[in-house]
């Protein structure tokens, strides 16, 4: 006996047992469930055994949704047949439903060899077809998982399609028996596949998942996962993947399950979900943090060469401590930050800085989503109080090269310029990497024309 | 209603080619959903001679449900039960080990065989199965007189 095996006594066993016994899978409820936060399965085993609540709890962090099939014995082929369609609607090309009927179609000849006549699979087949054209139809208007989720809790509509997968499952098995053999010591693919697979009632077990994956997802280039979620050791649920035999052609989407003894149900990492149930706000960063920030991983001093003035500031910007502007401020929008700019050419005036930074505090966008960002802006706002007051080493604006070196003197006069990109370019005599440079000179006559270079370059001006 | 698509092709190719000894008509031409079958006795067993009417249900789901086989004259057959319903207990007609692709035929020639040759091991009338594995000539003689009063 396995519990005798593991050391526990019969009470600890009878109490896990017990545990075990108490998860019922759905067998009311629809066939395929909505799409959900997977913290309700962290709730759910809030009171089991640590294992499982330690598995579990890590679960949201990598698997941030979950689907929930019914638990009526067919759960794995349905949570598969669903997760096939739901792969080809993530992957959103019209012309991947046509390709996948034409190449099922072809499969036809090994079903035929496998004795299923055509005109009872037809039937089955036909019910697959008629969902990958409605779905190929519906992906333009937007409705196409509306319409998948639909056709999953018909009944008659799902056994059809649940019955052509397996059909399709066995007449491959059977096709291929060289390869499934040796996975069924003891008795046939012939006897294995007519006993375990194409009964009603014949929930889906390894050997038919991997061959269901050789014929319906890895031709189609989806990959397919299963985390078991058991009482092993460890803090996360086992992952298993099935390698997609075609490894040379890239993957258009994943299938991943989450098993739990004897019931399947779908989750979903966030990049499966589509972009309209996330918030992810990643302009919100702030301070040291910006030379970690992603952004910066994915060839931003390329997309910072193109920007006119922008050649050369790159580089420069880590060294400087405390500088607060990352590139994030410089990708957030601007109109939050135009009052502002109306009222303060006082502390322009008044400062070294050519290019027209706007203090941060209303560089970014107000989120009523993140409080936590909220309440460190406002640290922010009193930290660079004082600047206002004139300070210029603890000034809102970057700092410049030579503002760091002996005998550094805030300028004190602006030379207007005609343009944006000429202003914040290095061949402006007043940028400080032009070889001659010459500081801007301020006169109190030109302020109206600086206000409306104000506007116009402060998208640029945080990074002078 | 996809559900009578296939009953219709199925009923078509049935009429086609029926399996041996079998005649099949519809109960009542306006439901494709109950077949009247009458099944010839099967040659070297207690039952040749006898004609026997066995009324075939297709569930509306079908063929996601297994059909439901009801002999409708009186049979002596360990897998028969001996009551109004007259049901055969066949492995292949069970909810869950029912097979969509299976075919009606195909269930038909199964009767017809588990006729010739009873499978005591499944039996669902226990009393029959005792004689036919102890006292086979008992068990023949009982089955022969009931096919001659029944089945004519």
């Amino acid at each position: 006996m396995a519990h005798q095996a593991s050391g526990m006594s019969d009470d600890d066993m009878a109490a896990l047992q017990k545990l075990s016994d108490d998860f019922q899978p759905e067998i009311s409820g629809p066939l395929v469930g909505q799409r959900e936060p997977s913290t309700a399965i962290t709730a759910e085993y809030a009171s089991a055994d640590p294992v499982f609540q330690a598995k579990t709890a890590s679960l949201p962090q990598k698997y941030s949704h979950y689907r929930k099939m019914r638990g009526d014995g067919k759960c794995g082929w349905r949570a598969i047949a669903f997760g096939y369609f739901e792969a080809l609607i993530h992957f959103g090309n019209e012309n991947k439903f046509v390709e996948e009927e034409a190449r099922l179609r072809s499969l036809h000849n090994v079903v035929n060899n496998a004795g299923y006549s055509p005109y009872l699979y037809e039937d089955f087949a036909d019910a697959v077809f008629d969902i990958l054209r409605k779905l190929s139809v519906s992906l333009q208007i937007g409705n196409a998982e509306e319409l998948l989720l639909e056709s999953f809790n018909d009944e008659t509509e799902q056994n059809y399609v649940i019955t052509y997968f397996k059909t399709l499952t066995c007449s491959w098995m059977k096709a291929r028996e060289g390869d499934y053999a040796p996975w069924l010591p003891g008795q046939s693919v012939t006897a294995f596949v007519d006993s375990q697979v194409m009964p009603i009632g014949s929930e889906i077990e390894n050997v038919s998942m991997s061959a269901l994956k050789d014929v319906l997802l890895s031709p189609a280039s989806i990959q397919l996962e299963v985390l078991y979620l058991d009482r092993t050791d460890g803090v996360e649920p086992n992952m298993h993947r099935f390698d997609p035999q075609n490894s040379a052609h890239p993957i258009i989407g994943s299938i991943r399950l989450l098993y739990r003894p004897g019931h399947y149900d779908i989750v979903y990492k966030t990049e499966d979900v589509p972009q309209s149930t996330t918030s992810v706000q990643t302009y919100l960063q702030y301070h040291n943090e910006t030379h970690n920030e992603p952004v910066m991983d994915l060839g931003m001093s390329d997309f910072m060469t193109m920007i006119p003035g922008m050649s050369y500031a790159g580089p420069q910007q880590s060294w400087l401590p405390g500088a607060g502007y990352g590139y994030s401020d410089y990708l957030a929008s601007p109109p939050a930050s135009m009052p502002a700019l109306v009222e303060s050419p006082e502390l322009q005036s008044r400062t070294q800085s050519m290019y027209i930074p706007t203090p941060r505090t209303q560089m970014v966008p107000p989120s009523d989503e993140m409080p936590q960002d909220m309440d460190i802006r406002s640290d922010h706002h009193e930290e660079t109080q004082p600047h206002f007051s004139g300070q210029s080493q603890t000034s809102p604006f970057r700092s410049s090269y030579y503002q760091f070196e002996p005998g550094f003197v805030s300028a004190t006069s602006h030379v207007p310029f005609k343009t944006a990109i000429f202003k914040n370019s290095h061949f402006n005599t007043a940028h400080f990497l032009n070889p001659d440079f010459q500081p801007e000179e301020w006169r109190p006559e030109d302020e109206p024309m600086l206000m409306t270079n104000h506007s116009k370059g402060g998208r640029h001006n945080s990074f002078g | 209603m996809s559900g009578n698509k296939r009953i219709m092709k199925e009923f078509a190719d049935i009429q086609k080619d029926p399996p041996p000894g079998c005649i099949i008509k519809l109960l009542n031409e306006e439901d494709m959903n109950v077949w009247d079958v009458v099944m010839d006795g099967p040659a070297d067993s207690p039952y040749t001679g006898g004609k026997f009417t066995v009324q075939v249900t297709l569930p509306k789901e079908y063929p996601f449900k297994p059909p439901v086989l009801s002999f409708r004259t009186k049979v002596y057959h360990p897998n028969v039960t001996n009551d109004e319903r007259g049901a055969m207990c066949l492995g292949m007609l069970k909810a869950d080990e029912w097979k969509p692709p299976n075919k009606i035929a195909e269930v038909l020639r199964l009767v017809r065989a588990v006729l010739a040759a009873p499978q005591p091991d499944d039996a669902v009338e226990s009393g029959i199965a005792e004689q036919f594995k102890n006292d086979n000539k008992s068990y023949e003689k009982v089955a022969k007189e009931w096919t001659a009063k029944y089945a004519k």
